[in-house]
């Protein structure tokens, strides 16, 4: 089923992308335009191929548990578009409780 | 000269580093307001350097196997308080605080960066038209595109500013420019080289690779480069070969070329398919044998595989432009507005379309249906491209299947533009080293490249091939006339 | 036929692992009190370019409280991204475990021996804590305020997220749970568990079976920070959930707020979709690829676990049960207990002391059995004194009471308490049986008589004379110097 113009609108927001109205048929046309091309892959015989299967020399690879103290903190924040003596400051935030999970489980 | 000669020239003193970053320099200004190679040029940091080279060797000290090479990088990668674009208005004044490590090896190695190179926005595209700020020519023919993503790091190196530059991979952003700009250019194994500080496309298929006008400097860069380093987690600790020991060969008896037969009816511009030929025969005549190997859904499966997986990835490492910590931040009333505004600023067209597709993909209900059955296929293809190595030690297939074509000719079909990276694209699914020669010279005085492609670690194979050709068909000549820097 | 209805209680639980550094950058994890942004780097803060790399020591942390809770590790497991926009989440995705986690199945104990119950665990993944809001409003809520400030100090602390299944049936039930997983992470000293400072969150789930015994809708309620208000929490929410069911409203399947203050839950308003947090391995990590060898290590290094050391000091020591809980809720002071059985004091004078004197001087202190002044040896053989009957409870503890406030020696404080045994004795002794047998005459008579077979009513006297020398006579020569006084 090609993609309607709310679909590309509920992504969007999923994305927190602005799209204007002009915006909305060409992306509209891209996106059925891709999907089309996919639909090949449909016919390709995928049976029991397990997508993560790839080989992978560095697996197991980690650090070992030592603290060091990074010096550019500095440079980070007095790039902050909006700094506030030590913080990054963000607008008000409405009520968006679909994304305060973590924020909320602690 | 190229880099080899003058890394040689500078540790014995014969010419200064200074001199060299001031006839790159020169160069530059000649010709950089045609090409636009260049995004930010970094001359006074660079004869700075250079400077600092020749006090070292005045104190009889090795400034490094790149001793005094001017290099051009591309713009996604991080260098410590240099803006750090990546082609977008979402970077447009960012300075990174640290360095991507492949820029740590260049100048440990006494490499001189004189500049940032244009791309396409964030390395999506494939012609350098999507760079937020202007657009790259194809240095053989202003009126065309140089190739994208990488298009201004293949440009620097054909105009001769530079005889490295490095680029970066993720469906052919090397390979590709470098075809349409005449030069070499090598993706290296996935893994082979770090990651860290490259801004991220697609973590899967990025890799960091160089472009060069001689196979002795493409095996000198990847004895830099190619490093393990621990803060990259898909770095590879297999300990790497001397790459210049794979120069050097009188023939290339006992090398088993492959061609796929899949790729024969598949539409390529004939002056391709004679370059092809043309490449095909000096390799025979080297001593190379040739068998047929097949790769039966690789082109079929590809294209869309990646247009599928690529996105994907792309969606969520681009998520973190979200205005707060750095880059580009709308006015805004209330933190969705912030999001929605300042991304929506920041982003191209062709990234937004990218985004969009990703997210969609991943979103529930339509995971399994794309991105997993996607996954598979990259599967499938990584194994008939094994399948293929068994019987070759190599692969000889088109880089792209047309010549570079017109500024704006794709810009209204998106998908057209993708099609250039048909022969491309599965190499990086597959996490495998692709290096693309130029092959000689269209009647209209286009560069044609043609692409080696190899297996896991292949490397040393593709460059003791290239350099086979290199020794008949000659080095690439820079675009405007003169051999330079 | 009609079933009441009865809870059906599912937890989530948040713990932060105190690893030196985080969970893929070499930031410190000790942010309590740090200058905001202090413990930061291009990884935790999503810089463009920056890469993960995982912290060897959170995997060993977490196999470890999985081989204790009894869970299967999986030997090859991925990292997803969980993807969301918040200000707190740098990379606008969370790095976590999603379709093949760390470890699943396992259980923890929750009640006494005879009434416990095995609660099953779902599993145990690993991933990364966010950073930090603080709200512009004066009362810190968010709702009210104009803007917010955010620190990353905590994004990409280590957390372990443990997930039960949902057989927790009353809120002291889950209450026990969480005391018991908090006991468990600090015995294996993986993380302090500490609910207020929140280095372990808890959320639950809660619905009511219906009449017919079968599922009800479930409710998330979250924010709750000590032990105290999840138990509340819980019992306000079964309460509110049968309200609504008696009423015939049907439940909302919702996440609630619990307010402590005001003692409610309250119900977050706005969009209920489902989340869509687009889960996918995450490129930039490796599979996590564990050895048989390395899991083998790990359980190697699992101390005695609580419930069982407790059992231990039940039937071996012959502990009360309640003693035996208090001394194994943290482990120094189970360690610091079984140090002075080692010592030779009696187990249930040491538990007794541990669990009054060196509570007590704890807790007035504020400090920790870590560094409490008496080592199990010293305290051991001030208890002996009292077993021996050289020194009476009361003065023992004097002598108790000086040697940990001013840092004496046993002679010294003893000196100090004017308690060295036997200091009345001799004349001053005679003088002081004598008075008291004075007062006593009808006992004294009883003996005379010998109407005291058992020596009960000598014993009795003899106690008398202790008492009335504050313990500082030796026991022995009051009762020989009562002898020949009686006896002539
Ligand atoms: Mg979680
Ligand atoms: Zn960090």
């Amino acid at each position: 089923m090609p993609i309607g113009k709310d679909e590309i609108l509920r992504i969007a927001n999923l994305a927190r992308l602005f799209v204007s109205e002009e915006e909305i048929g060409p992306l509209q046309r891209h996106l059925n335009g891709i999907l089309e091309h996919f639909e090949r892959l449909k016919e390709l015989d995928l049976e029991g191929i397990d997508p993560f299967a790839f080989e992978c020399d560095t697996a197991g690879s980690s650090r070992q548990d030592a603290v060091s103290v990074w010096p550019g903190r500095e440079d980070v924040l007095a790039q902050a578009p909006n700094r506030e003596g030590d913080f990054f400051r963000v607008p008000r935030i409405l009520d968006e409780s679909d994304e305060v999970h973590l924020d909320e489980c602690r | 000269m190229n880099a080899a000669e003058m890394a040689k020239a500078v540790r014995e003193a014969k010419i200064s580093a200074v001199e060299i970053a001031e006839g790159a320099i020169g160069r530059i200004r000649l010709i950089d307001s045609d090409v636009r190679a260049l995004l930010t040029p970094l001359f006074e940091r660079a004869l700075e350097k250079a400077e600092e080279i020749d006090r070292k060797i005045e104190l009889k000290q090795d400034p490094g196997p790149l001793a005094g090479v001017p290099v051009i990088v591309k713009d996604n990668l991080c260098m410590r308080g240099q803006v750090t674009t990546c082609g977008s208005r979402m970077l447009e004044n960012w300075r990174p605080p640290y360095d991507a490590s492949v820029v740590r090896f260049l100048e440990e190695a006494g490499a001189v960066i004189l500049g940032k190179a244009n791309m396409d926005e964030f390395a999506m595209g494939s012609s350098t038209e999507n760079s937020a700020f202007f657009p790259t020519a194809n240095p053989w023919d202003l009126e065309r595109v140089p190739g994208g993503s990488s298009g201004g790091s293949a440009a620097a190196v054909a105009c001769g500013y530079v005889p490295l530059a490095l680029g970066s991979d993720t469906g052919g952003s090397i390979r590709q420019p470098a075809a349409f700009c005449g030069v070499y250019g090598l993706k290296p194994t996935y893994g082979l080289v770090s990651r860290f500080g490259l801004v991220a496309f697609a973590s899967s298929l990025d890799q960091v690779g160089p472009f060069a006008r001689s196979v002795e400097d493409l095996a000198l860069a990847m004895n830099v480069l190619s490093k393990p380093d621990p803060a990259d987690a898909t770095s590879s600790w297999t300990t790497r070969p001397d790459y210049a020991a794979f120069l050097g060969r009188e023939n290339l008896k006992g090398m088993k070329v492959g061609l796929v037969s899949e790729f024969e009816d598949y539409p390529v511009q004939s002056e391709i398919t004679e370059a092809l030929a043309r490449v095909e025969s000096i390799l025979r005549e080297a001593g190379a044998e040739f068998v047929p190997v097949s790769l039966p859904t690789t082109i079929e499966a590809g294209l869309p595989c990646y247009y599928i997986l690529a996105p994907a990835e792309a969606s969520s490492n681009l998520a973190r432009y979200d205005g707060v910590r750095y880059g580009l931040s709308a006015e805004a009333e209330s933190l969705m507005d912030l999001y929605m505004k300042t991304r929506g600023l920041g982003f191209g067209p062709e990234v937004k379309r990218r985004i969009l597709t990703g997210t969609y993909v991943l979103s529930s209900g339509y995971y399994d249906a794309y991105y997993l059955v996607a996954q598979k296929a990259r599967i499938r293809i990584s194994r008939e491209f094994r399948s293929a190595f068994e019987g070759a030690d190599m692969i000889l297939m088109p880089t792209t299947p047309t010549l570079p074509f017109r500024k704006g000719e794709h810009q209204d079909d998106p998908i057209q533009m993708y099609l250039s990276d048909v022969f491309t694209l599965p190499v990086n699914l597959a996490g495998l080293p692709g290096l693309s020669l130029n092959a000689g010279y269209s009647k209209s005085g286009l560069p044609v490249g043609v692409q080696f492609v190899g297996p896991k670690w292949g490397e040393g194979t593709l460059l003791a091939a290239a350099e086979a050709v290199e020794r008949v068909l000659g080095k690439p000549t820079c675009a405007f006339g003169g051999e330079k820097a | 036929m009609r079933k009441p209805r009865t809870p059906v209680i599912g937890l989530e639980i948040h713990v932060q692992m105190k690893t030196e550094s985080k969970l893929f950058c070499a930031c410190s994890t000790d942010y309590i009190g740090a200058v905001p942004n202090t413990n930061v780097c291009p990884v935790c803060l999503g810089l463009p370019g920056a890469l993960p790399v995982v912290n060897r020591k959170a995997v060993e942390y977490a196999v470890r409280t999985a081989l204790a809770l009894g869970a299967r590790i999986g030997l090859s497991t991925r990292f997803h991204r969980k993807n969301y926009f918040y200000p707190d989440l740098p990379k606008a995705y969370q790095i976590s475990q999603y379709d093949v986690p760390l470890a699943e199945g396992g259980r923890l104990p929750v009640g006494e021996e005879e009434k416990r119950k095995w609660i099953p665990i779902t599993r145990l993944h690993l991933e990364e804590d966010a950073g930090k809001l603080v709200h512009s409003a004066r009362d810190g809520r968010l709702g009210n305020s104009e803007y917010s400030l955010v620190d990353y100090n905590r994004g990409g602390v280590p957390l372990m997220e443990i997930v039960t299944e949902p057989e927790l049936s009353t809120p002291s039930e889950a209450r026990d749970f969480v005391s018991r997983l908090r006991q468990l992470v600090r015995f294996l000293g993986v993380s302090d568990g500490d609910m207020e400072k929140g280095s372990l969150r808890v959320d639950a789930n809660v619905s009511l079976t219906d009449p017919q015994g079968g599922l009800g809708t479930k409710v998330e309620i979250k924010n709750m920070n000590s032990l105290r208000s999840l138990e509340r929490a819980l019992e306000f929410e079964i309460a509110r959930q049968e309200e609504c069911l008696e009423r015939g409203e049907p439940i909302r399947q919702e996440t609630r707020h619990w307010d402590d203050g005001k003692g409610l839950t309250r119900g977050i308003r706005g969009k209920e979709e489902a989340h869509d947090y687009r889960y996918f391995p995450d490129p930039d990590l490796p599979p996590l690829v564990l050895s048989e060898a390395f899991v083998e290590e790990q359980r190697r290094l699992l101390p005695e676990l609580p419930w069982d050391l407790k059992e231990r000091f039940v039937l071996q020591l012959g502990l009360s049960s309640e003693d035996a809980s208090t001394l194994t809720e943290l482990p120094g002071i189970a360690r610091y207990f079984e140090g002075c059985v080692r010592e030779g004091a009696s187990p249930n004078r040491a538990a007794n002391w541990i669990r009054t004197e060196v509570m007590r001087f704890l807790n007035e202190k504020k400090t920790s059995i870590e560094n409490f002044p008496l080592s199990p040896e010293k305290l051991s053989r001030l208890l002996a004194r009292i077993d021996k009957g050289q020194l009476s409870t009361t003065l023992a503890k004097t002598v108790f009471e000086r040697m940990v406030t001013e840092n004496l020696d046993e002679d010294e404080a003893l000196e100090k308490a004017g308690a060295i045994a036997g200091k009345v004795s001799g004349d001053n002794l005679r003088e002081m049986v004598k008075k008291v047998l004075e007062k006593e005459g009808p006992t004294v008579e009883e003996i005379k008589s010998g109407r005291d077979s058992k020596g009960k009513k000598r014993s009795f006297l003899c106690g008398l004379v202790m008492r009335e020398s504050k313990g500082q006579a030796d026991p022995a020569e009051v009762a020989k110097v009562l002898e020949d006084i009686l006896d002539r």
